[in-house]
């Protein structure tokens, strides 16, 4: 999200009326999706500034103190099986979680819109190797795909990370393909081909800022999926160990707790819910405002 | 459409010669001699190589795919590490569990996407197309496993109306025992599905309301229900291929709602697998499902060619 701004606000990106900057005031008119958006940047603000805003340390808590309800003295969201604060871990724990859910999108729109672009614009035997191995990948359901590379690359953050880009990758390839397959007969690629522009010139100057915004929406359609896979898989265990404090493992810890206290369960995964849903927000508020269905 | 079925089931061959490439790789990525993931760790080194042997793992990848694949295709998917068990047997029952709740949340969500989507293309600025927008974007943003654990926190522990794990009640298993067990994992899994259903239907069904061909019923007079099943049959195809592809990825996306409530399915059986670092139970299940989800595109490409006349059989 904010990686979309800074490329809004770059200097030159868009001048006057540009449908960039009339997408942006679109945004900023919609009534759902911007204020999302600001919720989304305080989550991201809250988390990384964990430290100065909480008074608690997220490792040490107090035996004691533990299971005390939401609302507690001291401890707003109460505290977990082990005592320590439990918004105090939530703030530290989203760090993790957002990362592993946000990174895979921006690599594999990389990756996957190169292979895209390079499939649709060359097209021929290059398309056919590009485009059928990926289609091996979408024989998949998406969860079971991660799971598996995740399994086997063994537990940790970064390897969900990397498996998570990996089932993104033939995707936002096979949107860029098509995306870029519409625009490759049209008359001003021609044109600028007839005026002696070389293929790489074509694909900077004439191809990437037609099938930007495209690839552009659909990627924003990933992100809560990714930040939902990535603690869903750190729920199975194949993300970080206790105590780190993660979304994922946070809900499955606190799972055996939950016949003793059934609401303190749902605390952990608030916030995880209220980030996706205020991503998914967004990105429907993008793609009015770019007026391009995902 | 038998010559189109026949091409298809052709077509289907290089796609599951890819799948079963990438899970027999699976294993190969494992960090470290695969005998090590496939062996307990107080193995000795003579079992080690004993195995090395057995396996073919001292021959060409190639060659190794081949004989995997081999016995894959005749049944074999080998042994269970931990539980000594031929992972066939662990994996036939669990596999009719997670269908049997794939279903159940199919119905579930289909059901109620259709009249949700359906009722809010109809009437897009009542409460109830308002209330159905929400519940739509919530149950493509809620974690599976997180609604799952609310589910059971609220109406199993709670409220106590309804089982809150397991299949089965201690000495029960009658059909309406099942059933009442079922009823949270199918909800907790069926949410995302809903979730895109409803909005797909709603804005497939919008769009066809628009057209001229309504125009001109409502212009002869046709009644509300005569429009309506006009509109239906037009909406049908693409409802049916998102359908497919979403009992697919109930299949495959169930693990962790199976997980939560100790469902003895599939996913359940890979979960194991995770904890124990039993890989070739992790394999089978991923491979198992991958499989029923390239037959399943098949099945819904099929249906799509039968229903839909615009699709060329060919």
């Amino acid at each position: 999200m904010e990686a979309n701004l800074d490329a809004m606000a770059s200097p030159g990106a868009f001048k006057e009326d540009s449908p960039y900057r009339k997408a942006l005031r679109a945004f900023v008119k919609n009534k759902v999706a911007f204020p999302s958006f600001v919720f989304l940047v305080g989550i991201v603000l809250a988390t990384t500034f964990a430290g100065v805003l909480t008074p608690y340390d997220p490792y040490q808590g107090n035996i004691a103190n533990r299971l005390q309800p939401v609302g507690a003295s001291g401890h707003l969201l109460g505290t977990d099986e082990q005592g320590r604060d439990m918004l105090t871990r939530i703030l530290y724990g989203g760090r993790l979680t957002l990362l592993a859910g946000f990174v895979p999108v921006v690599v594999s729109s990389l990756i996957g819109g190169t292979l895209g672009l390079a499939a649709g614009y060359f097209g021929g035997w290059l398309n056919t190797v590009i485009m059928r191995t990926l289609d091996i990948f979408y024989a998949f359901p998406a969860v079971i795909l991660s799971l598996g590379i995740s399994a086997a690359l063994g537990q940790g953050m970064t390897n969900i990370i990397i498996a998570i880009t990996i089932v993104f990758i033939p995707p936002v390839a096979r949107v860029t393909e098509t995306a870029v397959k519409r625009i490759r007969g049209r008359e001003f690629i021609e044109a600028a081909r007839s005026s002696g522009a070389g293929h790489l010139s074509i694909i900077r100057y004439q191809v990437v800022p037609n099938v930007f915004p495209q690839v552009f929406v659909f990627a924003t359609t990933k992100i809560s999926l990714g930040i939902v896979i990535a603690a869903g898989l750190s729920f199975l265990g194949l993300g970080v160990n206790p105590p780190t404090p993660e979304w994922g493992i946070m809900l499955n810890n606190i799972k055996q707790m939950i016949f003793v206290k059934p609401v303190l369960t749902i605390v952990p995964g608030i916030f995880l819910f209220l980030t996706s849903l205020t991503i998914n927000l967004c990105s429907d508020g993008v793609s009015d405002a770019m007026q391009i269905k995902a | 459409m038998l010559n189109f079925l026949l091409r298809r089931i052709v077509y289907m061959i290089p796609t599951l010669l890819g799948v079963s490439f990438v899970v027999f790789m699976l294993i190969q990525i494992v960090p470290g001699n695969p005998v090590d993931a496939l062996l307990p760790p107080e193995a000795s080194q003579e079992a080690k190589e004993n195995m090395i042997r057995d396996l073919g793992l001292d021959r060409p990848l190639l060659l190794q795919y081949m004989n995997w694949l081999g016995k894959v295709v005749q049944g074999d998917f080998g042994q269970s590490i931990i539980k000594k068990y031929s992972i066939n047997e662990l994996m036939g029952e669990a596999l009719a569990n997670s269908m049997l709740l794939a279903l159940a949340s199919s119905l579930f969500s289909f059901f109620f996407a259709v009249l949700l989507g359906v009722y809010a293309a109809y009437r897009p600025n009542s409460w109830v197309a308002s209330l159905g927008n929400m519940l739509a974007i919530c149950g493509i943003s809620v974690p599976n496993f997180w609604g799952g654990l609310i589910l059971m926190g609220v109406f199993g522990i709670m409220l106590g109306w309804l089982p809150p794990m397991g299949m089965t009640s201690m000495g029960g298993g009658g059909f309406l025992d099942v059933l009442a067990h079922l009823v949270l994992p199918a909800v907790a899994a069926g949410m995302v599905t809903l979730g895109t259903m409803t909005r797909m239907v709603r804005s497939n069904v919008y769009e066809l309301l628009n057209q001229e061909f309504v125009l001109t019923l409502r212009a002869k007079g046709a009644r509300p229900i005569t429009i309506l099943l006009h509109v239906m049959k037009n909406a049908t195809p693409p409802i049916l291929t998102v359908a497919g592809l979403q009992f697919g990825n109930l299949l495959g996306g169930s693990v962790l709602v199976e997980t939560v409530f100790s469902w003895p399915g599939l996913g359940h059986l890979i979960y194991q697998g995770i904890t124990q670092r039993d890989y070739p139970i992790i394999q089978a299940g991923i491979l198992v499902i991958s499989i029923f989800f390239v037959v399943l595109n098949i099945i819904v490409d099929a249906l799509h060619a039968l229903i839909d006349p615009k699709v060329q059989r060919v």
